[in-house]
């Protein structure tokens, strides 16, 4: 019995990870149809910020990531204005923006990566914080993954309550379902998409940071985390947050059981098989109607 | 041009190139065997990926499955027989995910593609751990290098030459018309779906054969290193910065861009892919129809 719980535990702490991760980046598809493939890069950077600030000020981790949040987020306004919002000007139709900002995104990606590559060098990072065995009905969790966790879960839930009960959610809702009626009722995409933009890398740079408490970090670790994002926001659906926190979960799970029950070198077909499955039969995502 | 001056070109522009290996030193001649490669890569992802305006990620599967054909099959087959091999691998499987996933479009289909070559790398991974208990291949008796340059030349000159007959056919002109607009092209009386197959699986013999004929030049394969997604990408991002939808932008950046990253980047490799990010933002932002556009822009103001 306590077995079968560390691994459905196991499964869904990854779970909630790849839920906040995959939440931004599915805010900024679905608002702007921005495919940003170097979200994983800004994942890495929050690690990176989260580190550092530990290491030389000894700053407790959950402390820091407001801060973290809030130095992405304002580094998200400033990409959003260098980068797409050009695109998102001049591109004549949608497909376009999805090519252009891909590409942008590559761009993006090789930026990043490389400034860190030179700042810090390639070595993995990493501190030890709330490293000790917790034991809940008999089975035994790391006292920092179940923190990690409730942290994560408690950032999705909050971000679902904002998009539910604020006027900003509200304009982002309806941004999503109908973005020519949205402004005709006076919603100004001006404000709205930087702010989004900056929101989904300021939950990516929250993801990092969460990480970093728990694995060690480089500045490849990125790019792993991109391709899962992609696989949950296929699994939620395009544009649905709540599709993506039960995605994430669901995700986490497969890949501990069919672990567990193939060999770990099968993870990464694992996740992949998931992914062209759900692509193949149900392509709007799992929950559409 | 027309299409029979432009195969004549590109028959006399091989006919030059092929005296390369008598004329140059091991490592110009690497250098030219890269940029033959980049540009049959890009030329072949442009045959489909231009007209229709689809994203395809899937060209390290392609070359990385080419590849293996040759690792698999060195042994008991000839080199150009396993070239061969590899290319109707490619379009084999081309033609298999194809009829699967051209329905969908933009983003997911990027996705799908890079899914599937990921997909493909670790099935190959595993089988070769748990079958064959090896992590790679080591390739014993290669040939030489002037052969695997003669061979990359001639399916770069196919390459060139394909694109230039599917463009001037009437499968050119169907591509066209799904990439303008995929419904009034069926009204039109396109049979769309074979045709994305059709010309998705013809693309895709180049990366396949192409994986085939390089993989001799690593002595030791492993999947990581042949289905390497960052072929697949500088592939996208060449064909795209050339102009994905001219013949000539494709070529001319892969050229340029294969110099540039065998120079800068075994010396400088972080600033090297630092500045490479730069240049694609700067280039997407402010010329997003490709390097061809200027081209034709200058060519505009002297008429």
């Amino acid at each position: 019995m306590g077995f079968w719980l560390e691994l459905a535990a196991s499964g869904l702490i990854t779970g909630g990870i790849y839920a906040v991760v995959a939440i931004g980046l599915n805010l900024q598809y679905g608002l702007m149809r921005i495919m940003n493939i170097s979200h994983g890069e800004f994942l890495m950077l929050g690690a990176y910020l989260t580190w550092l600030a530990h290491t030389t000020f000894g700053v407790n981790p959950f402390a820091l990531m407001p801060a973290v949040a809030a130095a992405l987020f304002l580094l998200g306004l400033v990409v959003y204005r260098f980068c797409f919002y050009r695109i998102a000007r001049t591109a004549p139709s949608v497909e376009v923006i999805e090519a252009r900002s891909l590409l942008v995104g590559f761009g993006l990606m090789f930026l990043v990566q490389n400034v860190v590559y030179l700042a810090w060098g390639a070595d993995l990072r990493g501190y030890s914080y709330l490293a000790e065995p917790v034991e809940i009905a008999g089975a035994r969790f790391m006292a920092n993954r179940l923190a990690v966790f409730a942290f994560a879960v408690a950032a999705s839930l909050l971000l679902l309550a904002l998009l539910r009960w604020t006027m900003i959610g509200k304009a982002v809702r309806a941004m999503m379902q109908s973005p020519t009626g949205a402004q005709l009722v006076g919603i100004d995409t001006g404000v709205l998409h930087p702010l989004v933009f900056g929101g989904g890398l300021a939950l990516a740079g929250v993801a990092g940071g969460l990480l970093s408490m728990v694995y060690e970090i480089s500045p490849s670790m990125g790019e792993p985390y991109t391709i899962t994002a992609l696989i949950v926001i296929t699994l939620g659906g395009l544009g649905s947050v709540g599709g993506s926190l039960i995605g994430g979960f669901i995700l986490g799970l497969v890949e501990a059981f069919g672990m567990h029950f193939t060999s770990p070198s099968l993870k990464m077909v694992l996740s992949y098989g998931v992914l062209v499955a759900v692509l193949l039969a149900r392509p709007r995502g799992l929950f559409s109607r | 041009m027309s299409a029979r001056e432009q195969l004549a070109a590109t028959l006399a522009c091989g006919a030059v190139l092929a005296a390369a290996p008598w004329l140059l030193s091991d490592f110009l001649l690497s250098l030219a065997l890269s940029c033959l490669m980049y540009a049959a890569l890009a030329v072949s992802w442009a045959m489909f990926c231009g007209p229709t305006h689809y994203l395809s990620l899937a060209t390290s599967a392609f070359f990385g499955l080419g590849a293996y054909v040759t690792a698999w099959s060195l042994e008991s087959l000839p080199y150009g027989v396993a070239v061969l091999a590899g290319g109707l691998i490619g379009v084999a499987f081309a033609a298999l995910i194809g009829a699967a996933v051209l329905h969908l479009r933009g983003a997911y289909f990027a996705v799908i593609t890079f899914g599937l070559g990921e997909l493909t790398l670790h099935l190959i991974t595993y089988t070769e751990k748990t079958y064959f208990h090896t992590a790679g291949r080591i390739i014993s008796d290669a040939p030489d290098n002037a052969a695997i340059y003669w061979t990359v030349l001639v399916l770069t000159l196919g390459a060139v030459a394909t694109a230039i007959l599917v463009r001037a056919s009437r499968l050119g002109l169907a591509l066209r018309g799904i990439g303008a607009d995929e419904e009034r092209a069926q009204t039109l009386g396109v049979d769309t779906r074979r045709v994305k197959i059709l010309a998705f699986a013809l693309s895709a013999f180049f990366p396949g054969a192409l994986g085939a004929a390089m993989a001799v030049r690593w002595t030791y394969i492993e999947p990581l290193s042949v289905f390497n997604p960052f072929i697949g990408f500088q592939t996208v991002l060449m064909a795209m910065l050339g102009g994905a939808h001219t013949l000539i932008g494709p070529i001319v950046s892969a050229v340029f861009f294969s110099l540039v990253s065998e120079f800068l980047r075994l010396r400088f490799p972080y600033v090297f892919l630092l500045l490479l990010g730069l240049l694609l933002i700067a280039l997407i932002l402010y010329l997003p129809g490709g390097l061809a556009s200027l081209l034709r822009r200058r060519g505009r103001a002297d008429a």
